[in-house]
């Protein structure tokens, strides 16, 4: 647990008129480690994503990103396009948001927009067709056909993204976004609509991706199979405020987490059911 | 439409139809005004009411029941193609190859009498607008019913320069497409935070105060009176005319007779260029980074912002670039007309570039050229039906959205293919 920190959220609250979405929340995301943050329905996930990428302004607080070659960027002072462009986070959403009716690989193309207008000298060495555009959109194209072997849909390339299974439109979302080379990828819920099989694919392709690139990784998930299983740490939260915060077996075994998922009291025994569930996990 | 209607519904359906048209045929048709030695009188022709009732009945009734027959039909030979065309890759090049062919041919063929060409001239500039508005609404998904006003402002822009500065056709050619452009991003810039219906209304609006304000700032712009005597092009510096005091005219230079053909020809040839031009950058543009941004754009916005896309330079670009194409087109039109005035450029005239886009399958470069010709040529050569004209205007375009709703093309090829390389 030596890896650098990646982000860091300090006091954040975000509030919609009388509503408190989010309650003086601090946390703390590393390099090379996948955090999960959990909670019931209503909790504030999702829209603690959309202050971090920028899709909210936060009433209060601060989320600092600090990416490994150095510096420091206030993310809840920026423009959500910058947010992506400049401190390279990433994110893919609650309900699929492919481009539906381009293709595979356009959608991955799309994902590197930033890198090859600068190659394309904001589109004039494109439409002189000059040798170093033409390098850069080879490069482009292999690069996304790294990625379409990575999650296996290399020969679904040229077929409009809206047509792909359910479960291919998740990964394609997932390799979107990593196409943009992020330091800090978010998942909101990728294995929600997942078979067993399809969820077991996403775990590998999740740990992979901490392997192999090395980043950050912050993940809203309801199904605990994948949070237990995956997670290097997790954040849980209840009506916007952070409840528990650790390991995933310091956190299954915490009676405020208990609490808040099942409405207990702290005494009383666990439903078998759900003891078993959590066991399992 | 499609489902299979028995005969007592198709018969209950085309008389509710019939009932519909008597009612709005007995103001329509069935009262007139008729200017008489004595004034005005009001003339009733009440039969023709049950005329057009009747009318309506036999139709409605021959649609219902041809209907779903036409539909399979139209299933089976066009829309029943997958939405990509992946197999046949080479073939809209091909269309649009010989389409060129043919239009550079034109003039040295036999059908190219003065008549053709003049209205192929005009055709072609609508097909440029639409290719240039093609770029705004069928590429970034901006819809703009007010482009006739980035038009109005490339023709009045040659008109004004020409008039106070003297300067040429071709000099004014590339300032009239930065000023509409520049005049793009002015309107652009606070506008296109809005979306859909609002971006709509804005820019109908933006057109209709270019409008007045070319209509009531008489000074600069003659008002209603418009502009007359705008200077045609000449051929490299070589007027296209009779006689032209102090200088060597073409046909002088040539040393062959002079004919008005000429001209015309040269006009031709003059807006086919800048048509092709058109169609080769926003062909060329949407294989580029940015032209796939503008489509993701008008896919999911909010997916762009999450890929670190800019929304507004990007849809900033696709308004710049459309819109410097209308101002090209507008300064082409003030020189082929030599007179210009605020009643060329109505809302009527945005309806209809924005109904041959439309109607021609956004996105589709072929399908605009298709729009074009149906919806101005047609309308051109069929002078002699009066007032039935607009009739069968409507009547088209009733059934191009009944038989083609996405357009006459709505094949969207891709822009770039893994196994095949560039697109």
């Amino acid at each position: 647990m030596g890896n650098a920190p990646l982000l860091s959220v300090e006091n954040l609250t975000m509030r919609f008129g009388g509503l408190v979405a989010i309650n003086d929340l601090s946390m703390t995301a590393r390099q090379s480690e996948i955090t999960a943050i959990i909670g019931p329905n209503g909790a504030g996930k999702t829209t603690f994503f959309n202050c971090l990428t920028g899709f909210y302004k936060p009433t209060h607080g601060r989320i600092t990103m600090t990416p490994p070659e150095g510096g420091s960027l206030p993310l809840h002072a920026m423009q959500g396009f910058r947010i992506a462009k400049q401190a390279r986070v990433a994110r893919t959403f609650q309900n699929i948001r492919l481009f539906a009716g381009m293709t595979v690989l356009e959608n991955l193309m799309v994902a590197q927009h930033n890198k090859l207008m600068k190659a394309s000298a904001f589109s004039l060495a494109g439409l002189l067709g000059l040798k170093s555009y033409r390098r850069a959109e080879d490069d482009a194209v292999e690069k996304a056909r790294q990625w379409l072997a990575r999650i296996g849909l290399e020969s679904q390339a040229d077929l409009p993204a809206g047509s792909l299974p359910y479960g291919a439109q998740r990964r394609l979302e997932i390799a979107r976004a990593m196409c943009t080379d992020p330091v800090l990828l978010c998942l909101d819920e990728p294995a929600a609509g997942l078979n067993p099989r399809e969820s077991q694919e996403l775990n590998d392709l999740l740990l992979d991706i901490r392997r192999q690139n090395g980043i950050g990784l912050l993940l809203i998930e309801h199904d605990m199979s994948v949070v237990m299983r995956i997670s290097d740490h997790v954040v849980v939260l209840d009506y916007g405020a952070r409840i528990a915060d650790g390991r995933p077996e310091q956190v299954r075994q915490d009676p405020a987490v208990i609490r808040a998922y099942l409405g207990a009291d702290e005494d009383e025994p666990l439903p078998a059911v759900i003891a078993r569930d959590l066991g399992e996990a | 439409m499609a489902r299979p209607a028995s005969l007592t519904h198709a018969l209950k359906d085309a008389g509710l139809a019939a009932a519909v048209a008597a009612l709005l045929a007995l103001p329509m048709l069935g009262f007139r005004l008729a200017d008489t030695a004595t004034g005005l009188e009001l003339e009733t022709r009440l039969s023709w009411v049950p005329i057009a009732a009747a009318a309506v009945f036999a139709g409605r009734l021959l649609l219902n029941l041809a209907g779903p027959l036409l539909a399979r039909w139209a299933d089976k030979s066009l829309a029943g193609k997958p939405k990509l065309a992946t197999g046949s890759k080479r073939r809209p090049l091909i269309i649009g190859l010989v389409l060129a062919g043919a239009a550079i041919l034109l003039p040295l063929s036999p059908f190219g009498d003065r008549n053709i060409l003049d209205k192929a001239t005009l055709v072609l500039i609508y097909v440029m607008l639409g290719w240039g508005l093609n770029i705004v609404v069928g590429l970034a998904g901006l819809l703009v019913l007010g482009y006739v006003a980035f038009y109005a402002v490339g023709a009045y822009s040659y008109a004004l320069l020409s008039q106070a500065f003297g300067l040429t056709f071709w000099q004014c050619l590339p300032i009239a497409g930065v000023m509409a452009a520049l005049f793009g991003l002015l309107v652009g810039f606070p506008v296109l935070r809005l979306r859909g219906d609002y971006l709509a209304i804005v820019t109908l609006g933006f057109g209709e105060i270019v409008r007045v304000i070319l209509l009531n700032w008489a000074s600069i712009t003659g008002g209603p009176n418009g502009i007359s005597g705008i200077p045609r092009p000449t051929f490299f510096g070589l007027p296209m005319a009779a006689n032209s005091p102090g200088h060597t005219t073409f046909a002088q230079f040539f040393g062959i007779p002079f004919s008005p053909v000429q001209r015309i020809t040269f006009l031709y040839y003059v807006i086919l260029a800048l048509a092709l031009l058109t169609n080769l950058i926003s062909l060329r543009i949407r294989r580029l980074p940015v032209g796939r941004a503008w489509e993701a754009l008008r896919e999911d916005e909010i997916a762009c912002r999450s890929l670190g896309i800019n929304p507004t330079t990007t849809k900033l670009s696709a308004f710049a670039l459309g819109t410097l194409f209308a101002g090209f087109a507008g300064c082409f039109f003030a020189t082929r007309q030599g007179f210009i005035s605020p009643e060329s450029f109505t809302f009527l005239e945005s309806a209809l570039i924005l109904a041959i886009v439309v109607l021609g399958g956004l996105g589709s470069q072929t399908g605009v050229v298709l729009a074009a010709v149906l919806l101005v040529g047609l309308p051109e050569w069929f002078r002699d039906l009066q007032q039935y004209r607009m009739v069968a205007f409507g009547g088209a375009m009733v059934l191009i959205m009944l038989w083609r709703p996405k357009g006459l093309l709505a094949e969207r090829a891709p822009t770039i293919s893994l196994n095949k390389g560039r697109g």
